[in-house]
């Protein structure tokens, strides 16, 4: 067997966005993976600092599509730390359900492309189609279908009502049992199980080295969920079920997708009928922030997503930075890229659920 | 026979553009049930006649670094070949070849060149795709091929032990001898070879879970990466005809009863569009890929035991 450097990306078909891999392979395995980044940076981080604090509840929404919820709610509890806002009680447990609702759709469209690298379409579809009833959710609850602009800085910029929430509760009940069916699916068919098995493992002592963050961590044994370590918004009074598997491959990864979209599911449910009552914000309409530093974090779907603000004399921040959760899992590609097939590149790399615009802003 | 027959069978009936017109239409209903399938709406039936069309006007554009010769020889010959074979498989009632031209293992030779061709066309175009779908080809053909030269066997010496001889692989005399004695896919002994034959279809055609040379998200067609225009459309031409080529090679073989004339080429497109349903559509769209150490197993496997136990249950008997 002859040798080849083959690229896979900056555009390729099976990555959603550009990323390259140059791979040096024998025949049909790797030997040597190189991977390089900064085919979609923005300079966002600078942009942010040429905004002011409530401009940037828009900017940092768009950092990146799948994890638009999580951006703008890690930045709103720095810049609230900073200020001291307390927020009300219904936004908090209004927060949590934008969370999730991301987390669903975000899980489900990941889960659906390990189908489509597989070659199983049809399977591709049918999750596509039950996360599209998730999209519906999203147009009609906030009247967005991915940038749902939930958050603003002392609050939430939406409200439930009776209607809404009965609704929703419909909406959660079909999209749960097809969930639940979607599951059954991935642990017993066969064109799933042979292509995903024992591919790309990640071992518990690799995953801790790496730090890796999210599914990918939890798929290795890791008990790590920000939501239950470091309760943010109502997360400390929700009952937050973690999964964990012991194997660390690609179909331990999607499972425990698979398991948290259903617990988010549930804890949508949760959120629902716990809804206190009161202001969905700060009474304050643009509160003025101070100097000051802070650090906030949250479990966005791939991980835990950090933000660091620090604000001067002007309304405009200092410097903001975040840490996304890609950011960690991307460097154990390298380990789980090992001795890959040629023909699994494209469900390991998948498997991490790589959000590059969020790491290279 | 008369002198323009060969001609006119290779290039029009049932070859040519019988074939290719048959094979496009195929094509597109199969797009559509698959889309139907999977909830989708799909494309028009004629959207394989429009891709072609479209690529018959585009330029062909050959990579520097291929051989240029052997970059636009290669899809040629494909098509060529293909065209040949279509009128070398016998429709009953409607159409026997040449005894010249119906041998069975002039057949099995020509099936074998589109694959041939494509990992000539992939090591050609110097794409590192295109090379690695060469080696997965070499491998998923040196999987197929034994089980299908068994089935083919296993039906050869039927049909020659039925006439008194050792085995015949004139296609004329195997569809003759299934209309005296009945059609194989209802006489048990050929079950086995039978289920050998489905598997080899996805395989040859090159579809999901077979699709592994060409596949899309690994490794973006293999060795039609780097084709396009008039040299693409001629192995769009030559996958059409090759679809029809084993389509009916596998009624040929197994299920080739059918009342003569008009009657019997509508029986025979009904038998074609039933046989893609069952073997090709419902296939493709009921599993994903597999990897090529997988299928070359699989094939080790169940279709080479299936046929091996035909084979030897039919000399035995």
């Amino acid at each position: 067997m002859s040798n080849f450097t083959i690229p896979v990306g900056p555009l390729h078909v099976a990555l959603e966005e550009p990323m390259y891999f140059r791979l040096d392979v024998q025949g049909e395995t790797i030997a040597h993976v190189d991977i390089h980044a900064g085919h979609v940076h923005r300079g966002i981080e600078y942009l942010v600092t040429k905004r002011n604090v409530f401009q940037n509840v828009v900017l940092t929404e768009r950092v990146c599509s799948l994890c638009s919820n999580s951006h703008p709610q890690a930045y709103a509890m720095a810049i609230e730390r900073i200020a001291g806002i307390v927020v009300p009680p219904r936004a908090q447990y209004l927060r949590a359900v934008a969370d999730e609702v991301k987390r669903v759709a975000s899980h489900l469209f990941n889960v659906a492309i390990l189908a489509h690298l597989v070659g199983f379409d049809a399977l591709f579809m049918h999750v596509m189609e039950v996360r599209e009833r998730m999209q519906d959710v999203k147009e009609s609850v906030f009247g967005n279908r991915m940038d749902i602009g939930a958050n603003a800085i002392g609050g939430v910029r939406y409200d439930i009502d009776a209607q809404g929430i009965g609704y929703l509760n419909q909406q959660l009940d079909a999209i749960d049992a097809e969930v639940v069916e979607i599951i059954d699916l991935y642990r017993t068919n066969g064109s799933i199980l042979g292509r995903t098995r024992g591919i790309g493992v990640l071992p518990h002592a690799d995953a801790v080295d790496c730090g890796v963050v999210g599914p990918v961590a939890r798929a290795a044994g890791i008990d790590y969920d920000l939501r239950v370590k470091a309760p943010y918004t109502a997360y400390d009074r929700l009952d937050v079920t973690v999964h964990t598997l012991p194997d660390g491959d690609v179909w331990s990864r999607a499972m425990i997708r698979l398991y948290e979209a259903r617990t988010a599911i549930g804890l949508i449910r949760q959120c629902l009928r716990d809804l206190p009552d009161g202001p969905t914000i700060d009474s304050r309409e643009r509160p003025s922030i101070p100097a000051g530093e802070a650090i906030a974090r949250c479990e966005a779907p791939r991980g835990e997503l950090i933000y660091y603000v620090r604000m001067g004399d002007s309304p405009k921040p200092e410097r903001v930075k975040w840490r996304v959760p890609s950011f960690m899992n991307w460097d154990a590609l390298r380990i789980m890229l090992k001795e890959a097939k040629i023909a699994d590149i494209a469900i390991i790399v998948n498997s991490i659920d790589p959000c590059i615009s969020c790491t290279e802003r | 026979m008369q002198p323009y027959a060969y001609p006119l069978a290779v290039l029009l009936f049932p070859g040519g553009l019988f074939a290719l017109v048959l094979g496009l239409a195929l094509k597109g209903v199969d797009r559509r049930l698959a889309a139907r399938l999977q909830r989708r709406v799909g494309p028009p039936l004629a959207q394989p006649f429009f891709d072609l069309v479209k690529l018959a006007f585009k330029r062909t554009m050959v990579p520097d670094i291929a051989s240029q010769p052997v970059f636009l020889g290669a899809p040629l010959v494909g098509a060529a070949t293909m065209m040949l074979a279509a009128a070398m498989v016998p429709i009953a009632g409607v159409y026997t070849p040449d005894p010249a031209l119906g041998n069975l293992l002039v057949l099995l030779y020509l099936l074998a060149i589109p694959a041939v061709v494509l990992m000539i066309a992939g090591s050609a175009s110097g794409s590192p795709f295109g090379a690695i779908g060469f080696s997965r080809e070499m491998a998923l053909m040196l999987a197929y091929e034994g089980p299908l030269v068994l089935v083919v066997a296993a039906i050869a010496v039927r049909v020659g032990h039925g006439q008194g001889g050792w085995a015949s692989f004139s296609l004329t005399e195997i569809v003759a001898y299934q209309a005296r004695h009945g059609a194989f896919l209802f006489d048990p002994v050929m079950w086995p070879a039978l289920l050998a034959f489905l598997a080899f279809y996805p395989a040859n055609l090159g579809i999901i879970p077979f699709d592994i040379p060409e596949a899309e998200t690994e490794v973006l067609e293999g060795p039609l990466l780097e084709y396009s225009g008039p040299a693409l459309g001629l192995f769009k031409v030559m996958s059409a005809l090759k679809s029809v080529v084993v389509l009916s090679l596998g009624i040929a073989l197994f299920f080739p009863t059918a009342p003569s004339g008009v009657a019997g080429l509508a029986v025979q497109l009904c038998k074609l569009l039933l046989l893609m349903l069952v073997g090709v559509t419902l296939v493709r769209v009921s599993c994903g890929r597999m990897r090529i150490d997988q299928a070359f197993r699989f094939f080790l496997k169940w279709p080479l035991a299936l046929s091996l136990a035909s084979l030897v249950a039919v000399v035995v008997i």
